[in-house]
């Protein structure tokens, strides 16, 4: 099927939902109108359907536009219904709040062009797609990302026709030494403590030092992969809500949150008021102690531990909070797709007030101290910088975006649940380092104090839930919620039953490709702070290779242990 | 096997049951525990994080959290052993003196919880002794703390259990799960 250009200049008119869309729209798909499959919306949803060989072309285009960011993409094996593997490219335009979907067929043996210099985001879900679903792409280096080496050949999780039964039983998982571990020679002939897991997460950042001085940094991890995809496609639709929220105990609900807006955006389900006012109110307490966390892993991290002991002093409140709102200090589980589970009682609410009064003077009294602090300020100040060119080419988001002058929020830009109803700030600092991301942080907290109190005082009545919605197969939905750390988003295709494929996005997947950037040059003493000051999942105290470039040295030693010793050159 | 990482292979110590007895049963306060994530969500090590601050301040009862296995007493491990780290995970068990203590924390330190049955994972603590008796790893004694993620409490009341300060407030029963 192809299009002429007056009657697909007449569809892309009836279909943008701005003059952005238009623009972006007209610009992609005018050089790819033999290529084009089909075109649609559904609400803020736009579907491009394209031939994989004009993909490239349509996206070198528009790549350089400045409002359009890669958000996700999500491969998935529709090979029992339609034939054929599909790539879903998910872009945002962040001044529209508009999602342009790209849809990709793929057939057996086809080579996808790799779009990974355009967008550099895409480099890793390139590498899982090949990983876990089997796709290949052109023009780019495929190396094991998810998986780990000794996975064999051909046999991708992912995939429909294999079962799980059918998985463990083609591999075995083995302790194995450390030389293919690493896939270094040298490695064995130098003895190095055993090598053993994060204290906190088991996540890898090799850096390469010479003298004091980091020149780069390479990353090995996905030690915490578990199958969650796979195993959500055996799931009905409201026990994936439980299991999304295990992906990450520091900011489960988030993801619990996106994955049943995904699935009511692709059904059609009206959700009642209260039940958008109840899960903002939770998804703001979990932003509360999740910063509150990691300020004070930031500050133990600089050695000054009084403020660690002070932060987590003052984040226990909010885990009492969070308890008597939810019934549960983590892991919170009133997502259901349609509603909330529980409700907020009339007689919390003086509760909930006095709490959050409490947290911003203690909150206040403490911050006031702990950033005055000389040697945290200088500590800070001017290392670990991100420029703003950089975090836009990565397509960054949350507090490391907004750290870096990026005023990007999906509370603002595709705003979701109650936000619309408040008024709030988006903090941005332009300098880029890591002072700018902890003031960023700081400030959140208290937007997110006074988002609370707002949301309290209009929570309205009326039901938790939707009575009823009727499932419906083979519907694309996204969801998207400002977490934590960044922005956090789902894609869902519907069965009838429960989802048919599920993909995860959380917001260290994209941040974390930018940290050897932010790595290159600064003081090894001052790379701990750095890398934690994305707040990645494993942000409290990882393990790190130190390699020096010029003795040849490898040494491991725990991040905390980095940042607090002098290193003599060689 | 696990590989020495180029060290001469030592023959291993032959144990002499009683002074290990003795060792363990001088064993009663100021211990120092070792945290091993096998691939957890954070919910528990965050928890873990918590008794260790002001609020619960473990450290008053002299529990210390160390940087590295071979200053520690007892392993808190969270998670559910991830195939990638089991090699680090048994590197990390090896490393600690006897007599060696785990405390598996949450449900899935206990039995893999929500991840019991994907590919990615070994199911909890009960799956990784196996591993840990073929790579001729002993460990002295386990202690299951359960909960999602298990609280702050039942952490520190593990601990005691585990240094027979306090009596377990279940028996262990292990129920192996029948494959389809």
């Amino acid at each position: 099927m192809s299009y002429d250009l007056n009657e697909l200049n007449e569809m892309i008119e009836e279909l943008s939902r701005g003059p952005r869309s238009h623009a972006i729209l007209s610009k992609a798909l005018s050089v790819c109108k033999d290529s084009l499959l089909g075109l649609s919306r559904s609400g803020v949803t736009i579907r491009v359907k394209i031939k994989a060989n004009c993909l490239r072309t349509a996206l070198e285009n528009i790549y350089k536009e400045h409002d359009l960011y890669f958000r996700t993409m999500s491969a998935s094996d529709e090979r029992l219904r339609e034939g054929l593997i599909k790539l879903y490219y998910v872009f945002g335009i962040d001044s529209e709040g508009t999602n342009i979907v790209f849809e990709v067929p793929v057939t057996d043996g086809v080579k996808v062009d790799t779009i990974s210099d355009l967008f550099r985001a895409s480099d890793w879900y390139e590498l899982e797609a090949h990983d876990l679903v089997g796709v290949e792409f052109n023009g780019r280096a495929l190396r094991r990302l998810v998986l780990p080496d000794d996975w064999p050949e051909e046999l991708y999780p992912l995939r429909k026709d294999v079962s799980m039964d059918e998985i463990k039983k083609l591999y075995q998982p083995q302790v194995v030494s450390r030389i293919s571990e690493l896939g270094v020679e040298e490695v064995v002939r130098i003895p190095v403590g055993p090598y053993h897991p994060a204290l906190h997460e088991p996540e890898y950042f090799e850096l390469y030092v010479r003298g004091e001085k980091v020149v780069d940094a390479r990353y090995v991890g996905f030690m915490v992969h578990r199958g969650i995809e796979k195993l959500a496609e055996s799931m009905k639709y409201d026990q994936v809500p439980f299991l999304a929220e295990r992906i990450c105990g520091i900011c489960g609900f988030v993801h619990s949150t996106s994955y049943v807006q995904a699935v009511e955006d692709a059904l059609g389900i009206e959700v009642p008021e209260r039940a958008h006012f109840i899960r903002s109110i939770v998804l703001e307490v979990e932003r509360l102690h999740s910063h509150l966390l990691w300020l004070g892993v930031a500050l133990h991290l600089l050695g000054y531990d009084t403020g660690f002991m002070h932060a987590w002093r003052i984040r226990e409140k909010v885990m009492v909070l969070a308890e008597l709102l939810t019934g549960s200090r983590k892991t919170y589980g009133i997502d259901l797709v349609g509603g909330v589970k529980k409700d907020i009682d009339k007689d919390k609410i003086p509760k909930i007030r006095e709490t959050l009064n409490q947290l911003k003077k203690e909150f206040k009294e403490f911050v006031d101290v702990a950033t005055s602090v000389p040697q945290v300020r200088a500590r800070l100040t001017g290392t670990g910088i991100l420029p703003r060119g950089e975090a836009r080419a990565y397509s960054l988001v949350g507090p490391t975006a907004r750290g870096s002058g990026l005023a990007r929020d999906v509370r603002k830009d595709y705003t979701y649940a109650a936000y619309h109803y408040v008024n709030f700030k988006v903090p941005v600092y332009t300098e880029g380092d890591n002072l700018a991301r902890t003031l960023v942080r700081i400030d959140e907290v208290f937007e997110s104090i006074s988002i609370i109190e707002q949301l309290i005082d209009m929570l309205p009545s009326g039901p938790i839930k939707a009575e009823r919605w009727e499932p419906q197969p083979m519907r694309l939905g996204i969801g998207s919620v400002e977490a934590p750390r960044g922005e956090v988003i789902h894609v869902v295709i519907t069965d009838l039953y429960g989802p048919y494929r599920w993909r995860v996005r959380a917001p260290t997947y994209q941040n974390l490709q930018a940290v050897p950037i932010m790595l290159k040059g600064v003081d090894l003493a001052d790379a701990p702070l750095t890398i934690a000051s994305i707040d990645p999942c494993f942000s409290c105290t990882d393990r790190a290779l130190i390699i020096n470039l010029k003795s040849g040295n490898i040494k491991t030693l725990p991040l905390e242990v980095i940042s607090r010793r002098r290193w003599k050159d060689g | 096997m696990v590989s020495n990482g180029g060290r001469p292979n030592l023959e291993p110590l032959e144990f002499n049951l009683n002074v290990l007895e003795e060792a363990f049963s001088k064993l009663k306060r100021s211990i120092w525990v070792f945290h091993l994530n096998t691939g957890s969500c954070n919910g528990c090590d965050i928890e873990v994080l918590d008794v260790l601050t002001p609020y619960f301040d473990v450290e008053r009862f002299g529990i210390k959290l160390v940087g590295s296995p071979r200053h520690a007493d007892l392993i808190l491990l969270t998670g559910p052993v991830t195939i990638k780290t089991i090699s680090k995970v048994v590197r990390a068990i090896k490393a600690m003196p006897r007599p060696r203590l785990v405390l598996a924390l949450g449900s899935c330190g206990v039995g893999g919880g929500i991840w019991f049955n994907t590919y990615a994972t070994l199911g909890g603590y009960p799956n990784l002794e196996k591993i840990l008796k073929e790579a001729g790893v002993e460990v002295d004694k386990v202690v299951y703390v359960p909960g999602c993620p298990v609280r702050p409490e039942a952490i520190i009341y593990g601990a005691a259990v585990l240094l027979g300060l306090l009596q377990p407030k279940s028996k262990h029963r292990r129920v192996t799960a029948v494959e389809s």
